[in-house]
């Protein structure tokens, strides 16, 4: 990785960190962290979905791993929280890893194996409505207890800076991903597996790194959830809702690039609250924009925002060389 | 986001909007231009949560109703009296049938400096907005939300003033054992149905350890999802195990797919009896379905039908046109009862009206409770009653003395 790759990415993180400096209102505070949980999440589905083609529609299985190991091993077992998010990330990569080397080693792909991974999503769904462990359909709630030690903090801006600084993590992950022999070898698998093999990638091991990582960064945003709202059931942790959410992100931000789901997650419920903010009085404004949102990407901007504006600024370019060409011609 | 898109009700948007921007404009012609004229008191902010998208919209629904009709009630008859009669001003919050919307907008109503926080309907969202509300001192009043975490968290902040879920159970048991042995013991067998969330999984397994002490049999046990498309199995399962009596414990759709499919498949057991009902009590299900309505009880929150306000009150929302369920009367008390506790804390302060309402003992509501009292949060007194679905109306059949008719039991 050469510094031209890690300086938007610190500029970037150095501008959202001054953000509770400006902006001291909570329900900004309150949805941004909101915002970013679902973006980290996206960003663990990118790895597998994005930079592996591997298109997952059942992520809410790590998300809800990861929700439900961090408050088990609190409520039952009085784990530490910080040592609880570690385990949460363990045992989101097990999951993801397991679940990959069932249905990889099987040769699923494209709609058979995102109908696997939501048929598994499912499964971890009803189980956990259903078990006593898992607190049944009645859920798991966290105490509420103020002190860092318990990743509880009086002050939202804290909560959003460890969000933060695990969303600029992971995105010097990807960025390490995309530069380093193994994203290389993702990318072939994603473009020409069979290609890939004949190239001597082993792809099923390329793979299994992939969806581990995928399934630890997504379980880690569904720690985040669980111990920011202090409250989690079978239907909010392993629902297809965040599946879903954790999918239009990087698909509307672009695909299998670095910055995509944070962009897409910010567009996307940015523009569903400032829609409520001008129209409150209809009730699912938001979501209207939302879907109206989505269809304007899938129709016009294949890439996700950030392909579109990569597209505009290339015919930008393109139209400053001829014009610069055409002032050239001119002064002859 | 799939959990929250399901029936918005787009249809019916502009026409709620249009009236209540007519009851709106109503009710400034009538309060609000009088109030001008006299010197101004800076109105004192509410905040009213409510489900109104998604899922539970329906619910939301006729929750905002209820309060908007509390409040509309109190600023017309002068507004808050101990401040020198401040008006009250609502400031509602979608928490579109999901927690994390709920917290939002706690934290937006928090931002814009409301005193005290009614609503929320489901559990889960009750739980994250009171939670959300107890980092700011703000009094939060549960409206519905009946699981028995609510109030178990010793949040200072957190008010229930309906029943729980486990005051509820075993009032729903003691009766249903008293109306079975005031009717001759007809009903000895018993089938549950129940869907499989929080809320009907955890009153299945509570039925299947209480009801064979009271000398029921249970036959068996149905499971099934919400939302469930089709209930001809469980029909066709009642009907082979021929049950005295049915217990289903499910949402709105569901309750009335499986009272439907009994009608049509011609299941007549000899009861009904569904605790916390999702339909069983609803004027919706009476109004659309009253054939596959007749004879349901209910046992679940209502209000007082002898008080006059509560029928008066019933009246104002059926002429409407909107059905009257217990959604109304518990938003509508509860409003009151928070107007009753900041008049009595003389201000709007937080921590005084969090003091006023632990020392309240306020009567003018309109549900069966008597007079209120706080207990770590939880309203002592209060109790669900038992429906019956009689001909086009929801009636009180039990306890004796606030019954408006007989039970029709067995069902004849």
């Amino acid at each position: 990785m050469t510094a031209r790759d890690l300086i938007p990415i610190a500029v970037l993180a150095v501008l959202a960190a001054l953000l509770p400096l400006v902006v001291t209102s909570s329900p900004v505070m309150n949805f941004l962290v909101f915002t970013l949980i679902v973006a980290l999440g996206a960003q663990g589905w990118n790895i597998l979905g994005g930079f592996g083609g591997q298109f997952s529609f059942g992520h809410a299985a790590f998300f809800g791993t990861g929700a439900y190991v961090t408050a088990i091993l609190q409520l039952r077992y009085g784990v530490n929280a910080w040592a609880g998010l570690l385990l949460a990330m363990a045992a989101g990569a097990a999951v993801a890893w397991t679940i990959g080397f069932l249905s990889f080693r099987s040769g699923l792909r494209g709609s058979y194996f995102a109908l696997v991974t939501l048929a598994f999503a499912e499964v971890f769904r009803i189980l956990a409505n259903a078990t006593a462990f898992t607190g049944g359909a009645a859920g798991l709630l966290i105490k509420l207890d103020v002190h860092p030690a318990n990743l509880q903090f009086a002050d939202r801006a804290v909560f959003y800076w460890l969000v933060l600084a695990f969303v600029t993590g992971v995105l010097l992950l990807t960025r390490w991903i995309q530069r380093s022999r193994f994203g290389a070898q993702l990318v072939a698998v994603r473009e020409n597996e069979d290609a890939a093999k004949a190239l001597g990638v082993d792809s099923l091991k390329v793979k299994l790194r992939a969806i581990a990582l995928s399934g630890a960064v997504t379980a880690l945003s569904g720690c985040l959830y669980a111990q920011y709202f202090l409250y989690i059931d079978a239907h909010i942790a392993y629902g297809s809702w965040i599946s879903v959410e954790l999918l239009l992100a990087p698909i509307i931000g672009g695909v299998g690039t670095v910055f995509g789901p944070v962009v897409g997650a910010l567009t996307l419920h940015g523009l569903g609250e400032l829609a409520k903010q001008f129209a409150g009085r209809i009730p699912g404004i938001d979501l209207i924009v939302f879907g109206g949102v989505l269809v304007l990407a899938v129709a016009f901007a294949r890439g996700g925002i950030l392909g579109l504006l990569e597209r505009l600024r290339d015919r930008g370019r393109g139209m400053m060389t001829r014009g610069a060409k055409e002032v050239s011609h001119a002064g002859r | 986001m799939g959990r929250s898109v399901q029936d918005s009700a787009l249809s019916g948007v502009s026409r709620r909007t249009v009236l209540k921007a007519g009851a709106a404009a109503a009710a400034f012609a009538t309060v609000g231009a009088p109030s001008i004229l006299r010197a101004q008191t800076p109105a004192v902010k509410i905040g009213i949560l409510q489900p109104v998208t998604g899922a539970l919209a329906h619910d939301g629904d006729l929750g905002r109703l209820g309060a908007e009709m509390a409040i509309n009630e109190i600023n017309a008859a002068g507004g808050l009296k101990a401040l020198g009669g401040a008006k009250i001003e609502m400031v509602f919050g979608d928490a579109r049938s999901t927690p994390e919307a709920g917290t939002q907008e706690v934290e937006r109503m928090q931002a814009e400096g409301v005193c005290a926080i009614v609503g929320g309907f489901a559990s889960p969202i009750c739980l994250a907005a009171s939670q959300a509300a107890a980092r700011y001192d703000l009094p939060y009043l549960v409206d519905v939300g009946v699981s028995d975490q609510i109030m178990a968290r010793g949040l200072t902040n957190t008010f229930r003033f309906s029943p729980g879920f486990g005051k509820v159970t075993q009032v729903a048991l003691d009766n249903l054992t008293k109306i079975n042995e005031l009717a001759g013991k007809p009903a000895k067998t018993v089938v549950l149905v129940h869907e499989d969330g929080l809320f009907g999984s955890g009153l299945a397994k509570l039925l299947q350890a209480e009801l064979p002490k009271r000398g029921f049999e249970i036959l068996e046990t149905i499971a099934h999802p919400t939302p469930a498309r089709d209930m001809s199995n469980v029909a066709l399962r009642i009907r082979s195990l021929n049950p005295d009596l049915v217990i289903p414990s499910n949402y709105y759709g569901e309750f009335v797919l499986l009272a439907r499919t009994m009608q049509q498949q011609r299941i007549k057991p000899k009861g009904v009896y569904a605790v916390l009902g999702g339909a069983a009590s609803n004027g919706r299900f009476v109004k659309e379905f009253p054939q596959a309505a007749q004879n349901v009880i209910d046992c679940n929150h209502w209000h007082d039908p002898k008080n006059p306000q509560a029928q008066a009150l019933r009246k104002a929302v059926e002429a409407q046109g909107k059905s009257f369920a217990y959604n109304v009367p518990l938003n509508y008390s509860n409003v009151l009862l928070l107007a009753d506790a900041i008049e009595r804390a003389g201000s709007a302060d937080r921590k005084k009206i969090i003091e006023a309402l632990n020392g309240s003992t306020f009567e003018g509501h309109i549900m069966p409770y008597g007079p209120t009292k706080f207990v770590n949060g939880q309203n002592e007194g209060a109790t669900p009653i038992n429906t019956q679905i009689q001909g086009e109306d929801i009636k009180v059949i039990f306890p004796e003395y606030f019954a408006e008719a007989k039970a029709n039991f067995p069902a004849t």
